[in-house]
């Protein structure tokens, strides 16, 4: 299924490893930005992350102007409204994302507020509506899955009239992405295992849906391999800032990955059971992974095959016949989920969670058939499809 | 320099292509949310008034259907009554033409950004299923292959030529009905 036509685009330019926050002050300063303000959550704050970023940027010199650490799980255009008059009353000139899907999202919507002007970012919604770079933006990710500062995208809750607003531009991504082991290091097992699973699925759905291409196979193979390499050990070890840093990197990967090829059906189920049951979307992926690569098999067979290499390696991957490859990834997928459920409980079936009742599966279903991501599924799923893979997932 | 005299010619003749296509399309939708169940079970679901647009970017043809309401689809030419709820854009006439002349499956042109939405994506997803469906219905089953993702398993034999033969017959009428008047 190689496509004759694509596009890859990523700009961002990614800071990675040991001592990384003690580049913000030097790349600030390169985009003359003086007066950064940091956006993020009281998570963040209570867990001491901001200390070593505020900690880099003082002893260059660099004064953090504001810090709004009050953005909720589902961020909301008052919170963005609120946030930019912050801003402007302290004259910000910059601004520094520090948290997981939710704080990075907001810094994106409160970007386009301050560099466009007005109050009313629900104006600013749906794709290609801004025509200019923003201020200079950057993205300190605390959690390793979402991908979310390496994608134009942003979705805001208008809590008024109960609707979730998206914003797309290539505009919305940051200057630059500070990925530091310091930040993911105290994660909690079940968040880390949720997180991962989310750039597992990501790198995985990239790789075999419709608009995967030469460039996106690249970062989702390599994608694929951290995760496998250094998941467990992680779980084993949390303080193993080599291992932190790998789920760290893979995240960032599977986002670029995802960003330029899409996701498909696992994302479609795992939206429509977060915005239904409100579980975490991590465990949402963990749940439907398997369950849709068995449903689309026969379409996906090649490359599904391929990323057997990434999971298991190369012993496995030579010892196993080329037309069982496809089966044994599914089968690494599943041993992986069992691994984690073991440690955490990550939960392996949608009973499990205990927090989806049976006769919900038909409004799932009907939901997930509406979401975006499922045109670039790659196979047709009909309402009947869905709720297979729905009941395959149940128990 | 033959190349260069043809291009013109041949640029023409592809608009022309995409020009009749959409009329084609947008009469088959209307016909075929008259005859087809599964297509108003997707259809049914849009707002009552709904405009659907696809269009060539900048200026190019447009066809535009109207949700009057029971999954029923109107077809409007190419001017629309109204601002439109959703557009499908193609990004230049070539990849119109790919599509419309079923060498890259609609599915296939969205994930190669020859398209751009501008509405809510539920319902471009709605629409490009009902599409899918309609490429099914009006083509030959070995071209059909081609133009949509998977061949629908529940549409059969016979059931395929009678609606097939319904949609053709009421395209074509309703073609004779607008040169008449
Ligand atoms: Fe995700």
């Amino acid at each position: 299924m190689t496509n004759k036509y694509y596009e890859f685009f990523c700009p961002v330019k990614v800071i990675a490893g040991k001592a990384a926050l003690e580049h913000i002050p030097y790349e600030l300063t390169g985009l003359a930005a003086k007066r950064p303000m940091i956006v993020t959550d009281k998570g963040v704050r209570a867990a001491g992350l901001l200390e070593p970023v505020i900690a880099a940027c003082e002893e260059s010199g660099l004064e953090i102007v504001s810090i709004y650490d009050d953005v909720p799980p589902d961020s909301s255009t008052s919170v963005v409204k609120d946030i930019a008059s912050v801003y402007r009353k302290e004259k910000c000139d910059s601004i520094i994302a520090v948290g997981g899907g939710s704080a990075i999202d907001t810094g994106k919507a409160v970007n386009i507020l301050v560099s466009e002007g007005g109050d009313n970012i629900a104006k600013y919604s749906g794709a290609g509506v801004l025509k200019h770079p923003l201020k200079p933006f950057f993205v300190v990710p605390t959690t390793a899955g979402t991908g979310s500062e390496v994608t134009s995208v942003a979705v805001i809750t208008d809590e008024k009239k109960g609707v979730k607003l998206p914003f797309t531009s290539s505009f919305l991504l940051p200057n630059a992405a500070i990925i530091d082991p310091r930040m993911t290091l105290t994660l909690p097992p079940h968040i880390t295992a949720a997180t991962a699973m989310d750039a597992l699925t990501h790198a995985t759905e990239a790789f075999t849906c419709m608009a995967k291409n030469p460039l996106s196979d690249a970062y989702a193979t390599a994608a694929v391999k951290k995760v496998s390499q250094s998941l467990l050990s992680v779980m084993d070890n949390p303080k193993d800032s080599d291992g932190r840093l790998e789920l760290a990197q893979a995240s960032t990967m599977a986002g670029i990955a995802f960003s330029n090829s899409m996701v498909g059906l696992v994302h479609s189920l795992g939206h429509a059971t977060g915005a239904i049951c409100h579980l975490p979307h991590g465990l949402c992926m963990s749940l439907y992974l398997p369950y849709v690569l068995e449903f689309n098999l026969e379409s996906i067979r090649e490359p599904l095959g391929e990323l057997l290499l990434y999971l298991e390696g190369p012993d496995v991957y030579s010892a196993t016949p080329a037309s069982r490859r496809a089966e044994a990834s599914i089968s690494a997928i599943r041993k992986l989920r069992d691994a984690l459920y073991k440690r955490c409980e990550l939960p392996r079936t949608l009973k499990e969670t205990g927090k989806v009742l049976e006769n919900q599966l038909e409004s799932i279903a009907k939901l997930a058939l509406d979401d975006g991501s499922i045109m670039f599924n790659p196979r047709e799923v009909s309402h009947e499809d869905a709720m297979a893979v729905l009941r395959r997932a149940w128990a | 320099m033959i190349v260069k005299r043809l291009q013109p010619m041949m640029s023409h003749a592809r608009r022309s292509y995409v020009e009749l296509m959409f009329q084609v399309m947008g009469r088959a939708l209307q016909a075929i949310s008259e005859v087809d169940e599964a297509t108003r079970n997707e259809t049914c679901e849009l707002p009552e008034g709904f405009l659907f647009e696809m269009q060539v970017m900048p200026n190019g043809p447009k066809l535009i259907v109207e949700h009057t309401g029971n999954g029923k689809l109107l077809f409007h030419g190419d001017e629309a009554p109204r601002p439109v709820d959703l557009s499908i854009q193609f990004k230049h006439i070539a990849h119109a033409f790919l599509v419309l002349s079923f060498q890259e499956k609609t599915s296939v042109a969205f994930a190669n950004d020859r398209m751009l939405v501008d509405g809510d994506v539920s319902y471009a997803v709605r629409m490009t299923r009902v599409l899918n469906r309609l490429e099914s219905f009006i083509l030959p089953r070995l071209i059909a292959e081609r133009a949509v993702k998977e061949y629908p398993a529940s549409i059969k034999l016979p059931e395929k030529l009678i609606s097939a033969a319904r949609i053709y017959l009421k395209v074509a009428t309703q073609f004779v009905e607008t040169v008449r008047a």
